[in-house]
């Protein structure tokens, strides 16, 4: 048997191999096929990767109030119109609320960084002390800024690991002087280097001040939020309580609408969801689809090598072939063009996959790769069997006398 | 002893509700090591006749025993391992697989009876030896001349060291040395013990064999011993 399976080995590349255009030109659906199936785990499993780093950072635990939603349908003039998010809520939130650990106003603009002849563009923030806490990320040198220095506007700042490296290399910052929009800040901590966020902006080149600062030096306008942190087994009830919080802070009458927005990370996970079965589904479908093209590619190829070689088939009968043995000698072929044509959309999806890792971090997987060349085995006994079926069972004579 | 025996064997095609009687109630015995030519007009029913001795096709009615053994009740699976095993077939077109070398189209046999490689190497070898092919076996069909293949179709018949070598026209593509030459390596195979069967157009081909049979509209008109054992 396994004589025969090596001979059947040998007639079918040989075969496929007379017709290299004609067999890959076949098999292209299956390389499809396998591009598309592989590319989407790779593509899916490297976003679940950059997405659960990027949500790390965002804490599960914290409510984000602002005056709109992340992924709300909301006209933007309806927003606009919404009231600000004002500093004093921070205190009323923290006297009214017993679920509220933490609560951190955030303001943020764009500014310029210098510290003697380097100089760089990045985003500043205003906070308080309690910010800390409302953020996954560690100080790595120094330390973070007290509520005194806040309440006092003290020129202090903790920069992002980004700016460190930027302005001081190996140096320590620590104590340093650097300029935001040409005014003295003096560096008391370094904030522990994080990456980008979905692979889209670093956080790292980032300054962070005591919000009285930033008030006074920069303007009181801008957007400000609120980062809140609740207990981690009462995100519910965290979010019911801080809700009728800011009603209440807004005077909000029961049959009036909140006019500001809660956030949570779940909201992206929600989003990052759909988009993931968007993926998966348009992926799975190109698949299925482009397999079924490329199976009837090869049982119609197979059908036109079983013609060709009618007359070969009914000498191999003559010498003693069975059914089962001529069965053997299609099927295995029409398996060979597929799985080829799965080796070559492996070594596609490989190179894509190379380059893709580049923009965030995606590697193929190996059970993807393995299930991929399965499934092209899969669809060469498929597609290969109707013909092959049809080979073995051709009369011996009629076979003889086909021109 | 008797190889093959026919009993009343009938082959009846109907073609466009036409009856065409290609074989009509065919008797017929041959013995171990005879050497028998079969002749007749074109569409007489030689090539059936053939077909049927070589357990390629099955009567529509008739018995037909191969060496005792009654083939109808065979499935095809036994079919083929006697094709295998006891028959060699020698075409008039040759036959040989275009993209195999001499060589390989005569292991084809051997791969199909489970022989090893070692020994199917010899073998084959040995087969090309004895047609005078020593120095063509890894040459393709293409780069033959016509007789050159026959022998090679030829050592492909008796690799497997059948009893019987059935050989329809087998000089009708060749020219008239060529054709004997053939006809020489066919009696040199009777020496040695097989049993040959051949159809044939030419009386000087079927004077190599020892008995003829004459076929007419699927009848045996005649059956007769050319020479002596
Ligand atoms: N598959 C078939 N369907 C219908 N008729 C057939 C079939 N095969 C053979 N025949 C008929 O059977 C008869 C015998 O055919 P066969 O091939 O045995 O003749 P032959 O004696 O070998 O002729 P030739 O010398 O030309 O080779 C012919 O009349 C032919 O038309
Ligand atoms: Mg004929």
């Amino acid at each position: 048997m396994i004589l025969l399976f090596i001979e059947n080995l040998f007639i079918s590349l040989s075969s496929v191999f007379a017709n290299k255009t004609r067999s890959i030109l076949t098999a292209l659906g299956i390389i499809i096929g396998v591009v598309s199936v592989t590319m989407m785990g790779t593509l899916i499993s490297g976003l679940d990767k950059t997405f659960e780093n990027s949500m790390s950072w965002l804490g599960k635990d914290i409510l984000y109030v602002s005056r709109y939603e992340w992924f709300g349908d909301m006209e933007w003039w309806e927003v606009r119109n919404r009231p600000r998010i004002r500093p004093e809520y921070v205190d009323k939130i923290k006297v009214r609320s017993k679920y509220a650990l933490a609560v951190a106003p955030v303001m943020q603009r764009g500014a310029s960084l210098s510290y003697g002849e380097k100089e760089t563009r990045t985003e500043i923030f205003g906070t308080n002390e309690d910010y800390m806490e409302t953020i996954t990320t560690n100080i790595v040198q120094g330390r973070f800024f007290s509520k005194n220095e806040d309440r006092s506007g003290s020129r202090v700042t903790v920069i992002g690991d980004g700016i460190k490296e930027a302005f001081f290399g190996d140096q320590d910052p620590i104590g340093k002087y650097i300029k935001i929009d040409n005014i003295k800040f003096r560096v008391i901590g370094v904030l522990e280097k994080q990456g980008k966020f979905l692979g889209l902006f670093s956080v790292d080149k980032q300054a962070i001040l005591p919000i009285g600062a930033y008030n006074r030096i920069f303007s009181k306008r801008g957007w400000m939020r609120l980062s809140i942190k609740i207990p981690e087994n009462k995100i519910e009830e965290g979010l019911d309580e801080i809700s009728s919080v800011m009603r209440h802070i807004r005077g909000l009458k029961p049959n009036q609408k909140n006019d500001f927005a809660i956030n949570q990370t779940k909201a992206f996970e929600k989003n990052y969801n759909t988009l993931k079965l968007a993926i998966g589904g348009t992926g799975t479908f190109i698949t299925l689809l482009s397999l079924i093209v490329g199976g009837i590619g090869v049982m119609n190829i197979m059908f036109v090598s079983v013609k060709e070689r009618t007359r070969e088939i009914g000498v191999r009968k003559a010498i003693g072939a069975t059914k089962g043995m001529i069965l053997g000698q299609f099927l295995m072929e029409a398996v060979l063009i597929c799985l080829i044509a799965g080796l070559i959309g492996l070594l596609i999806s490989y190179i894509f996959s190379i380059l893709l890792n580049k923009i965030f971090p995606s590697t193929m997987d190996i059970w993807l790769a393995t299930f991929s060349i399965l499934m092209s085995i899969v669809v060469g006994v498929v597609s290969g069997l109707i013909p092959s079926y049809r080979a073995a069972n051709l009369d011996p004579i009629d076979s003889l006398r086909y021109e | 002893m008797v190889l093959i025996a026919l009993n009343n064997i009938y082959k009846i095609y109907n073609v466009g509700g036409e009856e065409v009687r290609a074989l009509d109630g065919i008797n017929l015995e041959i013995k171990e090591n005879e050497y028998l030519a079969i002749m007749g007009p074109s569409g007489s029913g030689k090539s059936t006749l053939m077909n049927m001795i070589g357990c390629l096709d099955t009567p529509s009615s008739g018995v037909y025993q191969f060496e005792g053994e009654m083939v109808q009740e065979m499935d095809d699976d036994q079919l083929a391992s006697i094709r295998n095993r006891k028959i060699g077939f020698v075409f008039q077109t040759f036959n040989l697989l275009p993209k195999a070398t001499a060589q390989h189209n005569v292991e084809i046999p051997l791969i199909y009876g489970n022989i090893r490689k070692n020994e199917r190497i010899k073998m084959a070898s040995k087969a090309l030896i004895d047609v005078g092919l020593a120095d063509r076996m890894h040459h393709k069909p293409n780069e033959l001349s016509g007789g050159q293949r026959q022998r090679v179709a030829i050592a492909r018949a008796l690799v497997n060291s059948p009893s019987i070598i059935l050989a329809d026209e087998p000089t009708g593509n060749l020219d008239s040395k060529s054709g004997h030459e053939i006809m020489g390596i066919l009696d040199q195979l009777h020496q040695r013990g097989n049993t040959i069967i051949l159809v044939t157009h030419e009386d000087n081909i079927a004077q190599h064999a020892h008995r003829v049979i004459r076929l007419f509209d699927g009848k045996i008109t005649e059956d007769s011993k050319v020479k002596s054992e």
